[in-house]
């Protein structure tokens, strides 16, 4: 039961952390607990496979720790020393009303898990619930947050979301599907990075409503 | 001694309907000459002068344009050789054609198209706008005229069970002629479509050389020779094969059954006979009436259609 | 040899794929790119006639597993019935002589940095037209079917500099995928009732009742008549046909056509087990109005390959004519009358296959010849080009369905198929049989005239411009082809007992239907299923005529003169010049103005003068016919989809939040409506 209990608490602790990157508004911040999460998501892969004995689960956990809580973290904030740009600006939603949307979506999330049996409910649900709230809420701060690093780090949010469902609810994925979906990862957040360059050289602003004006 | 179910007895059969018709056709263009001459109050030329002017035809120095290929030269043979062929595919004087095992209204319908084909081809061929404006108009006038035929040919096939002309007149004989008011019809319509293949008055004009009132006369512009007697001797022959078509389908009585000489004898009185007739009412049809403008041929030719199609829904339906 | 055949399409396949990663390959060296890829090509095609006739001749279907998938467990199968085989005939009795074609063809009219590109193209096509007809199941089926539509599209656009070519193939591709979805709604409809996706189980016999069988004939009639080229869906033929490479447009207009009909035959006709009459009437309809609409369009045609695509219209038109006639006798339980008219429609394919690639090869030297398709700028290549004008005249005679050519005995067999309709059923709706004969019988008549326009004014008479004074024969390497196609011609007009005797294995294999071989008398003639109604037999009548023409030879010759004297043709006195020749305009003109109801034509007549209106220096004519089905049908129906989708406009709002909102927003709503308690 240990290893469930651990495993609930870092679930629930990955969807605090999404909570919080709504609530504020340092970018700084939001990248430490984007990096907070995916460390939280390296010890469900590692608790998994103690409990289930699979090994390829620890390089799993290898992966996920040193791409998205170290390298992609750095990369990111790099990223923001270069520009200059240390806060989000004025969201379209305001923080409250925004968590309070969240709050929505989280119940949302959890009706995919309220379906399962009683009696068959178990960790299993818990973390469904918790990846789909965090999906939810991802897409939230995409569509309310204007600032181009945000919207990157809710990306990575969905991203990690999939993982834990990936990890702690099948019997995991190939790793050959693993490494294709780091290969992914990394290859967006690049191209992300670049773009946030070329907005900010032609806007002056990593104002992502500023878009709209290239529309024909 | 049989090639694909022709023996020799047919064989000798087929050539000499074939001779027969080939002799026989000027002299029905003659005897309509004649008529429509003392129709006009004029004496007309004698009876055997087609002949002479065949002869003289044949005689002359062969022409040909500068400008032609050998299509030019084979239209005319073709156009000749179609017209024979076909009058071994109906049947003159006993009741089966010569060569009825080869195929029947389909393959006759479509032998004389192949004779018109060639025709216009080699018109075109001699860069003159006369052969080009004949070969257009012929074309046009057989297009239209087509559907019309197919309908009464059909009508007469349907009614009397057969598509094959030799056992089409069997199975009316032995059914009976009957004047069922379809044969009737049918008869107008297919009579309409004769005038218009074999270019009378109010289609066409065989006498002039007018290049507004020309049709077949100005595919043939061109030709002289013994090229030209080709095309004139065929054309009689598709005049007399249509004459011929049309007595058989809608009065077959007389028809030889048997090859007993008397029985012979009798069908070629007939047969004579009711070529005649047919023969009196083209030449009235062509004396009372005026040559119709280019684009009001199709108009004539529509009445024909629905007449046919008339005939064919009285008798079945 | 025999057992080997066995494999013979696997064997095709794999040569069409080595073919094209050589070519790839040798993509530099121009000259033994070509041969490489067209040898190929021909190879394979010969491998894929001899299977075709393996099953012909047995009677029996060949099956086997082109592609296996073990991780998914997914089968891509292929059986070759009896039916799939006469099409597989068709397409490589045409395919070999297009290649052998093409080999002298594309050294001349491809530039070589496009060769292998077209070679390629070919190869994909012939590959995909092979996998379509033999395909076991759906998916195979559309993905071939859909592969054929990319690579028609790709060759039709090799000149895509020009503007009508890049034209063509974008209107060939939207229609063809509108087409390709009706099918593929109309698959997926059966799949889900049968629960497979075999076409063993699909095409079977009745899944679905009544109304939604209907709805799905229309569906597959829409998506396969597209491809056939039935009206009102074909007006991407008269573009895409011409813009192609004429070998090419040989190929398309010859085995491209026979794809929809394939589809036609094998599902509407036999698939959705016993056809309605009404469904049969329909086609019969619907085919007959394309081959009247076909040849009237092809008669005002003055560039050559569009008139041979008109023409192509008019004779799918013919051949869904009669697969009506046999669909109204299945549902009438007429098994003689089916299998007549399932005989003249299936010889009609390998008929107009045989004379339409001829026609199209003679185009295709005769355009090479003189640089331009327009035919008021040939004249006067008979002696120019004497070997090709041969061949091109046998196929003008073919196509015109005169006697002793296999026109001819594919007509012969539609007229029977619709007289014995009209015999063997009863009501008034009999009469659209007689109708539909009339009717056939104008278009025949019609498509001659249109061919004495086509042969008469390119080859005859006095050349119309330089182009045509300076053209020269094609190499040998394209005449022998077009001759082996005029040979074929003859033969099968010849003895079209063969042709039957082939297909007997097809009639039989199909249900409802019985042994065509009775159609057969005397060996090599035709006889009708109603004894004594009619028979033919050509070979008789070849005799007769040949009889006759020694005749006319020997009356001609009579006057013992063999000196021809040449004269100038008679001018009225004045001089004759290419201008004084009558136009293809002209000639088409007295038809143009008989059907002003469908053609309604509009004429401008401008005479230009300076010094004093009594004396124009310049009189210019412009003649047009009015584009019915683009003005009135397309027309009005792209502008409802313009519409419709400048409304939607409204939704693309350029916002990158507005997109991610929409995501969103159908996310909760999906996991709202799904998920839960189920």
């Amino acid at each position: 039961m240990v290893t469930s209990d651990l495993l609930i608490l870092c679930a629930a602790g990955m969807l605090v952390s999404a909570y919080l990157m709504v609530g504020q508004k340092a970018l700084f911040t939001a990248i430490r607990l984007y990096s907070v999460q995916s460390l939280l998501l390296g010890i469900v892969a590692v608790t998994m496979a103690v409990s289930e004995s699979r090994h390829e689960l620890f390089a799993t956990a290898a992966i996920t720790v040193i791409l998205k809580a170290i390298v992609i973290p750095w990369f990111l904030m790099r990223v923001i020393d270069r520009i200059g740009i240390h806060r989000e600006i004025e969201p379209f939603l305001n923080v409250p009303a925004s968590l309070l949307v969240c709050v929505g979506l989280t119940v949302v999330g959890y009706r995919v898990s309220t379906g399962f049996p009683v009696g068959a409910r178990n960790v299993s649900h818990h973390l469904i619930g918790v990846a789909l709230s965090m999906v939810l809420i991802g897409l939230f701060l995409m569509v309310t947050r204007k600032k181009a690093i945000t919207q990157i780090l809710a990306l990575l949010t969905v991203e990690n979301a999939v993982f834990l469902v990936a990890v702690g609810v099948t019997t995991g994925m190939p790793l050959v599907v693993e490494l294709g979906i780091a290969f992914d990862v990394i290859l967006a957040v690049l191209v992300l990075g670049i773009l946030v360059h070329r907005i900010v050289d032609r806007f002056e602003s990593m104002d992502v409503s500023r878009l709209s004006k290239l529309k024909g | 001694m049989s090639f694909v179910g022709v023996d020799g007895l047919r064989a000798v059969f087929a050539i000499l309907q074939a001779a027969g018709m080939l002799a026989a056709a000027p002299l029905l263009k003659a005897v309509i000459k004649k008529m429509k001459a003392r129709l006009q109050n004029r004496q007309g030329p004698p009876l055997l002068q087609v002949y002479y002017d065949l002869a003289k035809l044949l005689h002359k120095e062969p022409v040909r344009s500068e400008t032609a290929s050998w299509v030019y030269v084979a239209g005319p043979r073709v156009y000749f050789a179609a017209a024979i062929a076909a009058t071994t595919l109906v049947p003159v004087l006993m009741a089966t054609a010569p060569l009825e095992a080869a195929g029947g209204i389909l393959l006759l319908v479509g032998t004389l198209a192949l004779g018109r084909f060639a025709l216009a081809t080699a018109a075109l061929d001699t860069g003159s706008a006369f052969g080009g404006m004949g070969a257009s108009r012929d074309m046009t006038i057989a297009a239209l005229a087509e559907p019309a035929l197919m309908l009464g040919l059909f009508t007469s096939a349907l009614a009397a069970g057969s598509l094959n002309l030799g056992g089409l007149v069997r199975s009316v004989l032995h059914n009976g002629v009957t004047f069922h008011p379809s044969d009737l019809l049918a008869f107008a319509g297919l009579f309409i479509i004769v005038i218009a293949e074999t270019g009378r008055i109010p289609v066409d004009n065989p006498a002039t050389h007018l290049e507004l009132t020309m049709i077949h006369e100005a595919m043939v512009l061109e030709y002289a020779g013994p090229d030209l007697a080709l095309v004139e001797w065929a054309s009689a022959v598709k005049e007399l094969l249509y004459l011929t078509l049309l007595a058989d389908l809608f009065m077959p009585t007389g028809i030889g059954t048997s090859t007993a000489p008397g029985a012979i004898a009798v069908a070629f009185v007939a047969w004579a006979g009711k070529v005649f007739l047919l023969a009196v009412a083209v030449t009235v049809a062509e004396s009372t009436n005026a040559k119709l403008r280019l684009f009001r041929v199709p108009e004539l030719v529509s009445i024909s259609l629905g007449l046919a199609f008339l005939a064919l829904a009285i008798r079945f339906l | 040899m025999f057992r080997l055949l066995e494999i013979g399409l696997p064997v095709a396949l794999v040569l069409r794929l080595t073919t094209v990663a050589v070519t790839l390959a040798l993509a530099r060296h121009t000259s033994w790119c070509r041969r490489v890829t067209l040898g190929g090509s021909i190879v394979a095609s010969v491998v894929t006639v001899g299977v075709s006739i393996r099953v012909l001749a047995s009677g029996i279907a060949i099956d086997g597993v082109l592609l296996r998938h073990v991780a998914s467990a997914m089968v891509f199968g292929y059986v070759i019935t009896p039916l799939s085989a006469w099409f597989l005939l068709v397409l490589g009795l045409v395919a070999v002589p297009v290649a052998a074609y093409s080999v002298g063809y594309f050294a001349h009219a491809i530039a070589p940095s496009r060769t292998a590109g077209v070679g390629i193209g070919l190869n994909v096509l012939l590959g995909a037209i092979e996998v379509v007809f033999s395909a076991s199941d759906v998916i195979g089926f559309l993905f071939a079917w859909e592969l054929m539509t990319l690579a028609t599209a790709g060759l039709v656009a090799t000149d895509h500099e020009a503007r009508t070519s890049r034209r063509a193939a974008f209107l060939y591709l939207v229609m063809s995928h509108v087409g390709t979805g009706c099918l593929v709604v109309a698959f997926l409809i059966l799949a889900a009732k049968s629960g497979s996706v075999s076409f063993s189980v699909l095409l079977a016999g009745p899944i679905v009742a009544r109304p939604l069988r209907d709805g799905l004939f229309v569906l597959f009639a829409l998506g396969f008549g597209v491809k056939a080229g039935m009206i009102p869906l074909h007006v991407w033929l008269p573009e895409a046909h011409p813009a192609a490479p004429s070998s090419i447009s040989a190929l398309m207009s010859a085995v491209l056509i026979t794809t929809g009909v394939y589809g036609l035959v094998r599902v509407c006709a036999f698939g959705l087990g016993i056809p309605a009459v009404s469904w049969g009437f329909a086609l019969m309809a619907l085919g007959t109005l394309s081959a009247i609409l076909g040849v009237l369009y092809a008669l005002t045609q003055n560039d050559i390959k569009r008139l041979l695509a008109y023409s192509t219209i008019e004779n799918a038109g013919i051949i869904v004519l009669g697969l009506g006639a046999a669909m109204t006798a299945l549902g009438y339980a007429r098994r003689d009358l089916a299998t007549v008219a399932v005989v003249a429609s299936l010889a009609h394919v390998l008929n107009h296959a045989v004379f339409k690639g001829l026609l199209f090869l003679g185009a295709g030297s005769v355009v090479m010849a003189t640089g331009t398709r327009e035919l008021e700028r040939f004249g006067g290549l008979m002696r120019r080009m004497p070997w090709t004008g041969l061949f091109f005249l046998v196929g003008a005679m073919a196509i015109a369905g005169l006697p002793l050519l296999n026109g001819f005995v594919s007509e012969w067999l539609t007229f029977q198929a619709l007289l014995l309709g009209f015999t063997s059923t009863s009501g008034l709706l009999r009469l659209n049989f007689p109708l539909s004969g009339a009717l056939l019988a104008l278009t025949s008549a019609l498509a001659a005239a249109c061919f004495v326009k086509a042969f008469g004014i390119s080859f005859l008479a006095l050349p119309r411009s330089s182009a045509a004074t300076d053209a020269h024969e094609a190499p040998l390497v394209m005449l022998v082809p077009m001759a082996s196609l005029a040979v074929l011609c003859v033969v099968l007009g010849f003895a079209p007992g063969l042709v039957l005797r082939m297909l007997s294995g097809v009639t039989t294999s199909l249900p409802g239907l019985t042994t065509s071989t009775n159609l057969v008398s005397s060996g090599l003639g035709l006889a009708s299923p109603l004894p004594s109604f009619d028979h033919l037999v050509p070979p008789i009548f070849g005799v007769a005529l040949v009889g006759s023409l020694m005749v006319s030879a020997v009356v001609a010759a009579r006057t013992g003169l063999t000196i021809v004297r040449r004269a100038p043709t008679w001018g009225c006195g004045g001089e004759l010049s290419a201008q004084t020749e009558y136009t293809a305009t002209a000639f088409s003109k007295p038809l143009m103005m008989i059907f002003r109801a469908v053609y309604r034509p509009t004429q401008e007549v401008e005479a230009l003068a300076e010094v004093s209106p009594y004396f124009p220096h310049e009189v210019r004519y412009r003649a047009q016919i009015e584009p019915t089905f683009e003005r009135y049908v397309y027309g009005p129906l792209l502008r409802a989809v313009l519409r419709a989708a400048d409304g939607m406009k409204g939704l693309q709002a350029g916002s990158l939040h507005a997109y991610l909102a929409y995501v969103l927003v159908l996310g909760v709503l999906l996991l709202l409506w799904l998920g839960g308690t189920s």
